[in-house]
């Protein structure tokens, strides 16, 4: 689960002369910059590309870019009180600086005009952002401040506008693909949305209840848990395969949403099923004991004691069945399913790198969200009496 | 009035309860007490129908308990236990109004029903109805347990070692407190525990039980001074003497009209020099009570600043709900032969002697007719 | 009482890992039996299309195998040792960072790890290796960091005040003890590659994708059946032989 969260950041030392962590990022970052080809340039699709590095193809943003870079350096160096805004400011002034020097690279690349030439990003350009990506997290981190870290974030944000709008980034080949396919993007990202809430959905009604009677009766458990386990560890691939028998013999169509509907659903019932099952069996003997002693009803008891207890676990299991299934999803659009994996699997056949990066991309985007939104939601809906207290209300 | 009547629950082979039968009477304190695995627990479990006997009958006010829905039955019957099962989803109010709630009251009443609750276990509603259990410590835990479930007024309340879990010293305030509420309220309570002192403090009859079946119900002065059988007297133990000091409250014998002198008048040590006894308490302007001046130090010429005896009544006083057995342990651990006898904040009310106690424990009445103090009690041997 | 219960973990060690050993060599068995393979499709999906895929079972299996292996053996081989880095004291700087990118890491749907390989380094195995060598990492090192930070201090503290050594101590102390949870990671880590490892077929990577990927396009059902029943099995075997070694590795922790 979240380890970042397990240890108190009070034992940040934040005395030590240099953080490594961050000036680790920066090393990282300038290693990519340096050593490794920033961007790839191919005149058209059959010709192989050309790959070229950050000093041969960014002009001046290539020097801004290892400027800022080494001053992230330099804030790891920084006395403590300044080193977290320092860090934070220069992962973002990098990230700025990373994202210009690719639209500078692009521009300076692309002929003129209407052409079948591309650039796309490179080994380095990636490699460069994890590092940066480091520097940054590091930089939350010493920080300890929410301002400062939402300020980073905006002006991040508002960097890569600007990069998009003004730096030349929309002219990179992702961009240009993106343009090319926008409608059809943007309907298979509505239906794979669909798909997963849909499989989610159908695994929550069926899991939950299943959940619970699991936790009820030892037959139910020794049956659900390990069936659950057993369809987790088949290929979700494969997993459609083994469907196919079935529903071919009940005259259900083998190709198309409902297989697709089915393996999500399958899918997505471990989590459910077994956090539901571990959350309702783990609540705590006397909470139980104090509820039938008051007099409730068993159906009182799982309702206002036993779900409201077991509901943080029963939550994480649908923020996992969520992530799970929209990487899934994508793998079902072999079985004809529309979805973001449509994409994937068109680019793996024609070897078209952008349409592959084009359906991955907005899936990673939409499994953060789901993450993010499922641990938001929890903090809402769970009863502060049992959420892990946060810092800041104990020193309260 | 409870009545078990030839109650025997058996799991397999062995008998967990084996043919008890004990009456309660309304407005009683029944302590049942034993060794661990005697069947104390089994017991309290079945007059609410955790647990069904396998055979016999409980009657509730001549009522079979069998008959009642289980639920209704739970309903108005208060159930408290020693790891008190708090709600840890719920604020405090909200756990104190789950009987309220399944019973349908109107929110008004709920609301008004928990402060009162929380007002007499002696938590402050506007600082606690908001909070969550794992914000409590172990006592105020316990509190609010007992304030669960006195909340629908029940007749009947079952408690299972409610204050097993708490600190000693916790739980000789808890014990008191229960006393005070209970003397007010009169509920029919069945009390389980396995501290025998416990026992003794709070029961008006106690049911000593062994491996599921009743060795001895009888009262605790009873039960003290004529155990029926060598388990029961092993098992009070051989200070029955020290026990009984556990059920007289120290206000049976406190003398009062002690010698006072306001520490803050100029003349104090004048004023204490004046006095016919030979120690003389100290008090502040609200007549909390802040240390004491043994006079015969005084005549011996000792300055005045090192005469007076500071003390925190905290350490140095008992409280008049506190038992006999208490004052007791505490003159002896700080070697001093009486003890102030203060109010809840601090307000000096009189004194207990040690003589007072020993009167006690041979037995004879305590209650004298007046216990003024004209015989210039002694504190301890300060200053020799 | 104990020792009566650690005979029966004895005895249900030797009764579980006789049955992986059996269930693996029934699986070869057949794999290798081409014919017997053959003969078994045919009886269900008749001979109207070919329903027995090209390349004999016998090719792709070890194929699916190698890439499982390999990768894994490399996840195990950085992972474990980063695990127990971030937690000494000459790492521990590095352990929210690495925490957070692996946290991080497991929200990523492994089809795009290996979407992303494959944009880096195109077709063929070893970007699939590679993918599932990173996606593999993410279980892992967060199964060895929560195990290894899981050990109680006081163990620990024992441990320091009997004599021991720092290196001492993790081999003989928090090892052992972390070692249940570890296994887990790598149990989470080896089954998802074996899951992903058959997309990779995709990418040119071969193993037990192909069939199962071939006879979706061409619509014959038998070539799916084929990959997808042989797949399934080959993942429970691991998951089964992981069990097992788990059994004789963290006996307290795999008693469930």
């Amino acid at each position: 689960m979240a380890i970042a969260s397990a240890m108190p950041s009070e034992s940040y030392p934040s005395a030590k002369v240099v953080d490594r962590a961050a000036s680790a990022g920066a090393v990282v970052a300038l290693a990519g910059c340096l050593l490794l080809p920033f961007v790839e340039f191919r005149p058209n699709r059959i010709v192989d590309g050309r790959l070229l590095h950050l000093l041969q193809c960014a002009g001046v943003w290539g020097w801004v870019l290892l400027a800022v870079l080494l001053l992230s350096l330099g804030a790891a160096l920084l006395p403590g009180r300044y080193r977290g805004r320092g860090l934070l400011a220069g992962a973002v002034l990098s990230f700025g600086a990373l994202l210009f020097a690719l639209g500078s690279a692009t521009t300076k690349l692309m002929p003129a005009g209407d052409t079948p030439a591309r650039v796309s990003i490179a080994g380095g350009a990636w490699i460069a952002l994890v590092g940066i990506a480091m520097i940054w997290f590091q930089g939350n981190r010493v920080a300890r401040s929410h301002k400062a870290s939402a300020a980073a974030a905006l002006t991040g944000t508002a960097l890569l506008v600007a990069a998009w709008w003004f730096g030349g980034l929309s002219q990179l080949s992702l961009a240009v693909e993106y343009r090319a396919q926008a409608d059809t993007f943007w309907q298979l990202t509505y239906s794979h949305v669909l798909l997963v809430l849909g499989g989610t959905l159908i695994a929550t009604v069926i899991g939950i209840p299943l959940g619970i009677v699991a936790a009820r009766s030892g037959f139910a458990r020794a049956v659900a848990i390990p069936v659950v386990g057993i369809i987790q560890t088949i290929p979700s691939l494969a997993l459609y395969g083994l469907l196919v028998i079935p529903l071919a013999a009940l005259g259900l169509p083998t190709l198309g949403t409902v297989p697709a509907l089915i393996a999500l659903t399958l899918y997505a019932l471990l989590p459910i099923v077994r956090n539901t099952f571990l959350g309702v069996s783990g609540v705590d003997a006397s909470s139980i004991d104090a509820g039938l002693g008051m007099g409730m009803s068993r159906r009182q008891l799982l309702w206002r004691v036993e779900f409201p207890l077991a509901l943080p676990l029963v939550l994480e299991g649908l923020r996992a069945a969520l992530v799970l299934t929209i990487g899934i999803a994508a793998v079902m659009a072999i079985a004809g399913a529309q979805d973001l994996g449509t994409l994937i699997f068109l680019g793996w056949g024609s070897i078209a790198v952008d349409l592959v990066l084009l359906g991955a991309i907005p899936m990673v985007v939409l499994s953060i969200i789901a993450d993010q939104g499922m641990r938001a939601l929890e903090s809402v809906v769970v009863s502060p009496g049992i959420r892990i207290p946060r810092e800041e209300e104990l020193s309260a | 009035m409870i009545s078990l009547e030839h109650v025997t629950k058996r799991y397999g082979d062995r008998m967990a309860v084996d043919d008890l039968s004990i009456e309660i009477d309304d407005g009683d304190v029944a302590v049942l007490i034993g060794p661990s695995g005697c069947g104390k627990t089994t017991t309290l479990r079945m007059i609410n129908r955790l647990i069904e006997p396998t055979s016999g009958r409980i009657l509730i006010d001549g009522t079979d308990a069998a008959t009642l829905k289980p639920e209704e039955l739970r309903q108005h019957i208060g159930y408290a236990i020693q790891s008190v099962g708090l709600f840890p989803h719920l604020t405090v109010a909200e756990n104190i109004a789950t009987v309220p709630k399944l019973l349908g009251w109107k929110t008004a009443r709920i609301v008004s029903r928990c402060e009162e609750l929380l007002a007499l276990v002696g938590l402050d509603p506007a600082q606690y109805s908001r909070k969550y259990p794992r914000q409590l410590s172990g006592g105020e835990a316990q509190r609010v347990g007992v304030a669960r479930a006195l909340a629908a007024d029940p007749p009947i309340l079952l408690m299972d070692e409610p204050f097993g879990a708490v600190d000693p010293l916790n739980r000789d305030r808890l014990q008191g407190e229960f006393l005070r509420i209970q003397r007010d309220l009169k509920k029919t309570v069945v009390f389980v525990t396995h501290d025998v002192d416990e026992a003794i403090r709070l029961a008006d009859k106690i049911a000593l039980m062994r491996d599921g079946h009743l060795e001895q119900y009888d009262s605790p002065e009873q039960l003290l001074d004529h155990p029926e059988t060598k388990f029961v007297h092993d098992f009070v133990g051989a200070d029955a003497a020290l026990k009984r000091l556990g059920r007289v409250r120290v206000d049976s014998v406190m003398r009062t009209g002690q010698a006072t002198v306001r520490a803050d008048q100029p003349d104090a040590i004048e004023a204490a020099c004046a006095s016919e006894s030979r120690f003389v308490y100290l008090v502040d302007a609200d007549g909390v009570l802040v240390g004491w001046i043994d006079s015969r130090v005084l005549d011996r010429g000792t300055p005045a600043a090192e005469a007076a005896t500071r003390v925190d009544w905290r350490q140095a006083a008992v409280r008049p709900d506190g038992s006999l057995k208490e004052a007791l342990a505490r003159m002896l651990a700080l070697g001093y032969r009486s003890l102030p006898v203060v109010a809840a904040g601090g307000r000096l009310l009189g004194h207990v002697t040690l003589s007072d106690v020993e009167k006690t424990m041979e037995g004879g009445d305590a209650h004298l007719a007046d216990h003024t103090d004209n015989e210039a009690g002694s504190i301890g041997g300060g200053g020799e | 009482m104990e020792a009566a219960a650690t005979l029966a973990h004895a005895r249900r060690r030797m009764i579980a890992t006789t049955g992986i050993v059996l269930a693996v060599v029934i699986f070869f068995a057949i794999v290798a039996n081409q014919a017997l393979v053959a003969s078994m499709l045919i009886a269900v999906f008749g001979t109207a299309r070919d329903p027995v895929f090209p390349t004999p079972l016998l090719d792709l299996t070890p194929q699916h195998i190698a890439i499982v292996i390999v990768s894994s053996a490399l996840t195990i081989a950085v992972g474990l040792p980063l695990g127990i880095w971030v937690t000494r004291e000459s790492g521990r700087d590095f352990r929210d960072v690495v925490s957070a990118g692996v946290d991080f890491g497991q929200v990523f749907p492994p089809i795009a790890v290996l979407a992303v390989m494959f944009s880096a380094w195109g077709l063929g195995p070893a970007p699939a290796i590679l993918a599932l060598f990173l996606y593999g990492l993410f279980p892992v090192v967060s199964g060895t960091v929560a195990g290894l930070e899981a050990v109680p201090p006081e163990v620990i503290d024992a441990a320091r005040g009997m004599g021991m050594g720092n290196w001492r101590i993790l081999f003989v102390v928090e090892l052992p003890l972390a070692m249940g949870v570890m296994l887990a990671g790598i149990r989470t880590s080896v089954i998802v590659n074996v899951g992903t490892a058959t997309v990779a077929a995709a990418t040119g990577a071969g193993g037990l994708g192909l069939p199962i990927f071939t006879g979706i396009s061409t619509e014959n059902i038998g070539y799916v059946v084929e990959g997808a029943v042989t797949v399934s099995v080959l993942a429970l075997l691991f998951d089964g032989a992981i069990a097992v070694l788990a059994m004789w590795l963290a006996p307290e922790s795999s008693l469930d």
